[in-house]
């Protein structure tokens, strides 16, 4: 029950975000059910044990390449649905308590809260990478050391 | 031949403006405005843009009749929507269905449009968002009301202060001091029980979402200027955030 409200709160946000954003309005509940697919994969890999950064990195995956298909079938550009798709990720609680930590004068606290925050960040991009060489397969640039004509 | 050239620079300039201006990804615009122009018939296309600017270049053949010209940018906001309908117009000019002064004439159109959504539209749904996440980051279901109301009030401080203020980290401070007094004030009167998580569900509106993401997707297509400015502009406005409610903290508690 807990987790339906999650979801349901999830994509109310996500959707939100998406009017902050101006997405097209089509594109609106699309971007709201990617985030809340980028959700389910972060509780659901969370919940079988994987550290929250591991998670994040999956959950950014997935969300990354759902948006894509759907903005390839929609013609719409990738930003206006990975966009939404990843906002739940975004590590906001935890840029806050570093920046709490700092205001408190506690340094190492706010440094161990900074990396997790870096090391979360880094994961959202991780998995935006991985998605990208996926989609993209077999547009690659051509050999290394193939001689230019 | 040469008016010819000289309004496609015109109508690609200002689809790369667009673009620009309202959070496009580098390789998005360099790919549409060098798509445009070979479409129309120019040799020797080259386009280069970095975050502030797009340079573009292209000769009417071969050999002859070379044009070049830059748009600086100095606004950058966020219309997603913007983004999709310039992307329709070069499809359909690429495809030949449009003449160049149609696409020009709806490029316009589409440079003088108003904003996808109301004003106020977006001030509510900033409170959908920022009380959604502070439910999400482990508030309450009683935070939900003091997060709304304080997302709302620093959406509303931050687009009316920009009105005012040349420099947007600036505005983007305050607003993230208004969001994270307002939310103070809130749980001081009794109105919520977590004051981590309504603070951080009413920054939420102020995340840089577009610049972030459009960072990292302009380093791995290779445009590192692009991208080393616009995650350095994404780190400004995260830092200005924190100071903001860092100041609203230290007075306040």
């Amino acid at each position: 029950m807990g987790f339906a409200l999650e979801l349901i709160i999830t994509f109310a946000a996500t959707v939100a975000f998406g009017i902050l954003f101006n997405v097209p309005k089509h594109a609106l509940a699309v971007g709201g059910s990617i985030g809340m697919v980028t959700w389910t994969v972060l509780q659901t890999s969370m919940h079988f044990g994987a550290a929250p950064i591991a998670a994040t990195g999956l959950a950014s995956l997935s969300a990354a390449i759902v948006a894509h298909v759907f903005a390839k079938r929609m013609r719409l550009p990738v930003t206006t649905l990975s966009i939404p798709g990843i906002l739940p990720l975004v590590p906001g609680s935890r840029a806050y308590f570093t920046m709490l930590a700092f205001v408190e004068g506690n340094y190492i606290e706010g440094l161990e809260h900074g990396v997790e925050t870096m090391l979360i960040a880094g994961a959202i991009a991780g998995g935006l990478v991985f998605s990208l060489s996926i989609t993209t397969f077999g547009k690659g640039v051509g050999h290394r050391y193939e001689s230019i004509h | 031949m040469a008016d010819l050239a000289d309004e496609m620079m015109d109508t690609c300039l200002l689809a790369g403006e667009i673009m620009l201006t309202y959070g496009a990804e580098t390789y998005r615009i360099e790919e549409t405005l060098e798509r445009m122009a070979v479409a129309a018939g120019f040799a020797n296309v080259h386009c280069f843009s970095t975050t502030t600017g797009i340079f573009l270049s292209f000769e009417e053949k071969k050999g002859d009749g070379d044009l070049m010209q830059m748009v600086r940018v100095d606004d950058r906001r966020q219309d997603l929507n913007k983004i999709k309908e310039v992307n329709q117009v070069s499809r359909e000019f690429t495809g030949g269905y449009l003449t160049i002064s149609e696409a020009h004439g709806r490029l316009k159109d589409i440079y003088h449009s108003p904003v996808n959504y109301p004003v106020w539209v977006i001030h509510l749904f900033a409170g959908v968002a920022g009380s959604g996440f502070s439910y999400l980051f482990g508030g309450g279901l009683f935070d939900l009301i003091p997060a709304y109301i304080a997302a709302v009030a620093a959406s509303v401080s931050l687009v009316e202060l920009e009105g005012y203020m040349k420099v947007r980290f600036a505005s983007e401070f305050a607003a993230a001091f208004t969001g994270g007094t307002v939310a103070i004030l809130l749980v001081m009167i009794g109105l919520g029980n977590n004051l981590d998580q309504i603070i951080i569900g009413s920054l939420m509106p102020l995340v840089p979402g577009v610049p972030l993401t459009n960072a990292v997707r302009d380093l791995l297509s290779g445009d590192l200027l692009a991208g080393m400015s616009r995650g350095v502009e994404a780190l400004l406005t995260s830092l200005a955030i924190a100071s903001g409610v860092a100041l609203a903290i230290s007075l306040f508690i």
